[in-house]
């Protein structure tokens, strides 16, 4: 098993993930050994190369217009309140 | 030493549009959650939809503030989770993979003081959040996402400011360049927005969030180095921390730091690939960009003899400079600008107050040639300028209605002073020995004229019959 | 009624009017009733499907223009959203979801008159291979019902093979279509990154994935693409590839064409029948006049671990809007703080989603993104370049699609390495944005086996050529259902 990747710190990313985890052992342990097989990409000795991202010339953007949405779009939504979305307390 | 650096946040609201959708750019004064949309609601399957003007308009901003602007920019996904951000991520930009943000590094002057800027960077603005209910229990947060993908663009300067003084200055100059450029409207109600970043004696540096106008953000930054200096003169440590403007009672607060705000994950908006915007892109942004503030400045007082304060005025601020650069000609342009800076401006000084004038820049000119021309007095002039603001009826109309036309008929105004000196016969005796007496003599043609009487022929004519 | 015929089959029966569509689309019907228990290819089938076909007929009848699909029924799997249906993803979270717009290509293909007849199983998200994810129980491959159809598009595939539809809409983020099309003896294609709009494809893994046909005949493949191809504006991805007519000149054949077998695709842990169904795919493009030779791609051994890097990297920020707040199913707030209820709500996602979350938020995040993420960028740059060399002097690669046979339900699902390694041929063709269609090649042991046919950039219509000259090489056994 993965030494470099302790199990607080999974249980850490499944908080920063919003996921309450109850069965810990079901995930950790696949977790690790998903972690594990990608330490291979160590060995692509691929530090160097650039990224390569497809690029779109400005004007082939979107002209700014507003047109207003067809439908009352709040009324399919869930949780609303007069006309606000509810949500739970901040604290 | 004092160092004082700024996170700008500005909205283009001069677009039509979202960032990222066809809703409103401008979501005020509309019921909550009526200005959304599948994209802006993020909901699942939706894409963002790019904004053409919006690069174009945050291009001209870094163009202006002497960043440098790459052949192609790129967008990031900043990663938390937050009930006002309906992905629970904000596309942003970022300079992780070579320098893609929408403006590089950059520089400004003020006065003396030269602010480095770090970035520039477009992003959409979140939702808004409304707490409800008292207790905690069934405390509830209501949410409007009307705001949601709005266009905002974030300037980041270095730490380059030494006082709340230097704030305000770059604030201004800031505003009022943002205006000219046409990109964003400064005095709508959040439009303007700021974190800054506080830090004394070289010691840990403090960041202040929420701070919702430029005004308050002056005063922060105030209360801030006060009370850093108050804790160090007691030899308490200041801590590296993050800290609310709570612009209700005007202080600033520590706040727990979030779990997950410690790590956003940002990697590349795969929905945007990245945009090009070629040298001859920017050469024709460059060529369509209005004239900066500092050359208008320098054209009035060269060309048309406006002394530097009143040209520093007029230059400074697009609505009076662009009501000035569409009515003057060689003859008038100085006597406009007195009008202007004189009296315009205190009868135009609020957003509503301009949105509601309806003036417009042929009265201007009218006004400035029945002034050079002596068909009416400065006086009556300003009289004039109320009316037409509030009826927007042509000059000549209410010269007319309001009998503003000065008494300039010789007989007439001939006849108006041999009253005076009837009545006055003290301060006609008096002014053979004494020149002033004379001046006096003309306030009284004025009152009888309610101020329209030509002052110039007043004096000639008092002066041949005191003779 | 014949179900068992081809789209272009279908058109020109109703056009020629020997069927009428009503007819056809309740046999379909009948056929999803009669077998769908056994199979679960369907999450939801539509019931206006009927009424929809007798307005078409009606069409016909008075002369009135109909679209060309002419009421073809077609299934769509259920991360593609129809307006006022619902769209589940295969997920509890989004068991109560009801899209308020339609997709793109659904936008597309109703106006050319099809009939979409239910929506169709998926491991939940789209993240698997088998089909054994979906929250709603597993589709079973119609060859072998203990066998997994493929995944994640099984349902579209087994809907195809076993007849309850003329034709499906999958999606492939890393063989999602082709390895059900492959695994349920089908056509499956992914399309260049771009043909397709995404608009209305609840995201997986954005930066890679595609919508893409599961037929039963390469010559359909092209007929849907000419219908949902092309420029989209709601999609700043799309591409215009300058493909005109995909069917027009689809007999051209591959004589003289030069073909490039990946080495890597046919060494370690492939299945024997499957290599020895390769060879023979091998001779036969070569009976057809094409010239093939090995080729080495370096970087197909980094590939696996790139793709699930990057695909878990986009899934974690993709799946965070499912949050319960603005839409998702009942569970109050009151008592809970944002972070609480949130993370509560969340817990309503399978185990393989929450593992890929937990995963993409491990790998892109500020310790580890120079180790795992950025690494799985570079590998992906890298294996771009490489293709793209290969393609310098190849006209087409070939590979198998899947380099094991069908196994059965429950056999790997334990295994995450085992099931990464059997995506390790089609991921190629989504980390470097190239066209790649698997056709049926043969049958072992009564399972399917599937060719992998894939070519450069914008050469979709010429890729469609080769699967064609390929599949007219093939002579299949019908589905034992
Ligand atoms: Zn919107």
């Amino acid at each position: 098993m993965n030494k470099l990747v302790t199990e607080e710190e999974i249980e850490l990313v499944a908080k920063f993930m919003k996921i309450d985890v109850h069965d810990h052992k079901e995930y950790v342990e696949k977790v690790h050994s998903m972690i594990d097989f990608f330490n291979i990409l160590d060995s692509a000795g691929v530090e160097d190369e650039e990224i390569i991202i497809a690029d779109l010339p400005l004007s082939k953007l979107r002209e700014d217009m507003h047109i207003p949405y067809e439908d009352n779009l709040i009324e399919k939504l869930k949780n609303f309140k007069g006309n606000y979305v509810r949500a739970p307390k901040m604290i | 030493m004092t160092k004082i650096g700024l996170e700008i946040h500005c909205q283009l609201t001069k677009l039509e549009s979202k960032l990222f959708c066809p809703c409103k750019a401008n979501y005020r004064d509309n019921e909550p959650n009526s200005n959304i949309c599948p994209i802006c609601m993020g909901l699942p399957g939706t894409l963002p939809r790019l904004n053409q003007k919006a690069i174009e308009k945050a291009t001209l901003i870094a163009m202006a503030l002497n960043c440098s602007t790459p052949e192609k920019i790129a967008f990031f996904r900043k990663n938390y989770f937050y009930p006002d951000l309906p992905k629970n991520f904000q596309i942003t930009q970022l300079n992780i993979y070579g320098d893609t943000s929408i403006g590089g590094i950059g520089e400004i002057t003020i006065g003396e003081k030269k602010i480095r800027i770090t970035r520039i960077q477009l992003e959409e603005d979140p939702g808004r959040l409304i707490y409800e209910g008292s207790s905690s229990k069934n405390q509830i947060t209501l949410v409007d996402y009307n705001r949601a993908g709005t266009p905002l663009v974030e300037i980041v300067t270095e730490p380059d400011f030494e006082n709340p003084k230097q704030v305000r200055d770059f604030l201004k100059v800031l505003s009022d360049l943002l205006e000219n450029l046409d990109v964003s409207d400064p005095s709508l109600e959040g439009a303007m927005r700021a974190d800054a970043n506080v830090s004394i004696l070289g010691g840990n540096k403090v960041e202040i969030k929420n701070i919702n106008s430029f005004h308050d953000l002056e005063k922060a930054v105030h209360f801030e180095i006060t009370r850093q200096e108050s804790l160090h003169s007691r030899n308490i440590p200041i801590v590296q921390e993050t800290r609310h403007w709570d612009d209700q009672r005007k202080i600033t607060i520590s706040s727990r730091s979030k779990e997950g705000d410690l790590d956003y994950r940002y990697f590349l908006e795969g929905d945007i690939p990245w945009i090009k915007i070629g040298i001859d892109v920017q050469e024709k942004l460059k060529s369509t960009m209005p004239e900066s503030i500092v050359s208008k400045k320098e054209r009035y007082v060269k060309n048309y003899g406006i002394p530097e304060q009143v040209a520093e005025v007029l230059s400074s601020d697009k609505y009076y400079s662009d009501l000035f650069d569409e009515s003057h000609n060689q003859t008038n342009a100085k006597e406009i600008s007195n009008i202007i800076t004189t009296d315009l401006m205190g009868l135009a000084d609020t957003r509503e107050k301009r949105e509601q004038s309806k003036l417009n820049s042929s009265h201007l000119s009218d006004l400035a040639d029945a002034i050079l021309s002596g068909k009416l007095t400065r006086n009556s002039a300003k009289n004039a300028l109320y009316e037409i603001i509030k009826s927007g009826k042509e000059l000549s109309t209410i010269i007319s209605e309001l009998d503003l036309g000065n008494v300039s008929d010789k007989n007439k105004l001939e006849e108006i002073i041999k009253q005076v000196m009837l009545e006055e016969p003290q301060a006609v005796e008096e002014s053979k020995s004494n020149p002033q007496t004379i001046n006096f003599l003309v306030g009284k043609v004025m009152q009888k004229t309610r101020g329209k009487a030509d002052p110039q022929l007043t004096l000639e004519l008092l002066k041949k019959n005191l003779d | 009624m014949n179900l068992k015929i081809s789209a272009l089959e279908f058109i020109e029966e109703v056009k020629t009017g020997n069927i009428s569509v009503e007819d056809f689309i309740s046999a379909t019907i009948d056929q999803i009733k009669n077998i769908d228990e056994k199979l679960h290819a369907f999450l939801h089938v539509n019931p206006e499907s009927v009424e929809q076909a007798k307005k078409i007929d009606k069409k016909i009848k008075l002369g009135e223009k109909v679209g060309s699909c002419f009421g073809m029924p077609i299934s769509i799997k259920d991360n593609i959203c129809i307006k006022n249906s619902k769209t589940t993803c295969a997920s509890k979270m989004l068991e109560n979801f009801t899209a308020p717009y339609d997709a793109t290509v659904i936008s597309k293909l109703k106006e050319q008159d099809a009939i979409f007849v239910g929506k169709v199983n998926l491991d939940e998200f789209a993240m698997g291979l088998t089909t054994e994810f979906s929250a709603f129980g597993p589709s079973r491959n119609p060859w072998n019902t203990d066998y997994v159809p493929g995944g994640s598009s099984g349902g579209s595939a087994v809907s195809v093979s076993a007849f309850e539809c003329v034709a499906s809409l999958g999606s492939d983020t890393g063989g999602s279509v082709r390895n059900p099309a492959s695994f349920c003896s089908t056509v499956g294609y992914k399309p260049t990154y771009g043909l397709i709009s995404r608009y209305g494809l609840i995201s997986y893994a954005n930066s890679i994935e595609q919508i893409g046909p599961i037929t039963r005949t390469v010559k359909d493949t092209a007929f849907l693409l000419n219908i949902i191809s092309g420029l989209d504006p709601n999609d700043n991805t799309t591409i215009d590839s300058g493909n005109a007519d995909f069917l027009t000149d689809i007999d051209s054949g591959i004589e003289g064409k030069k073909i490039g077998v990946i080495q890597e695709m046919i060494g370690d842990g492939i299945d024997p029948a499957v290599l020895s169904a390769t060879n023979d795919a091998v001779s036969k493009l070569e009976g057809l006049g094409a010239i093939c030779e090995p080729v080495s791609i370096d970087m197909v051994k980094y590939s696996v671990a790139s793709y699930y890097t990057i695909t878990a990297t986009e899934a974690g920020s993709n799946l965070a809007r499912f949050d319960n707040l603005r839409y998702g199913y009942d569970l109050p707030l009151e008592g809970y703080e944002f972070n609480s209820y949130i993370s509560k709500a969340r817990t309503k996602f399978g185990p393989e989603v929450i593992r890929r979350m937990i995963l993409g938020g491990f790998v892109p995040s500020a310790g580890h993104a120079g180790k795992y993420f950025l690494k799985s960028l570079k590998v992906k740059s890298k294996l771009t370049k490489e293709v793209n060399d290969a393609f310098t002097k190849f006209d087409y690669l070939v590979a198998p699609t899947v380099p094991v046979l069908p196994f059965k339900i429950g056999e790997k699902i334990d295994d995450p390495i085992a099931l990464f390694l059997v995506d390790i041929n089609t991921v190629i063709a989504n980390l470097t944005g190239i066209p790649s269609i698997s056709v049926p090649f043969s049958i072992s042991n009564g399972l399917p086996i599937g060719i992998q046919l894939l070519a450069k950039q914008n050469d979709d219509k010429k890729l469609l050529q080769a699967a064609r000259a390929l599949e007219t090489t093939v002579q299949l056994p019908e589905v034992p259902i």
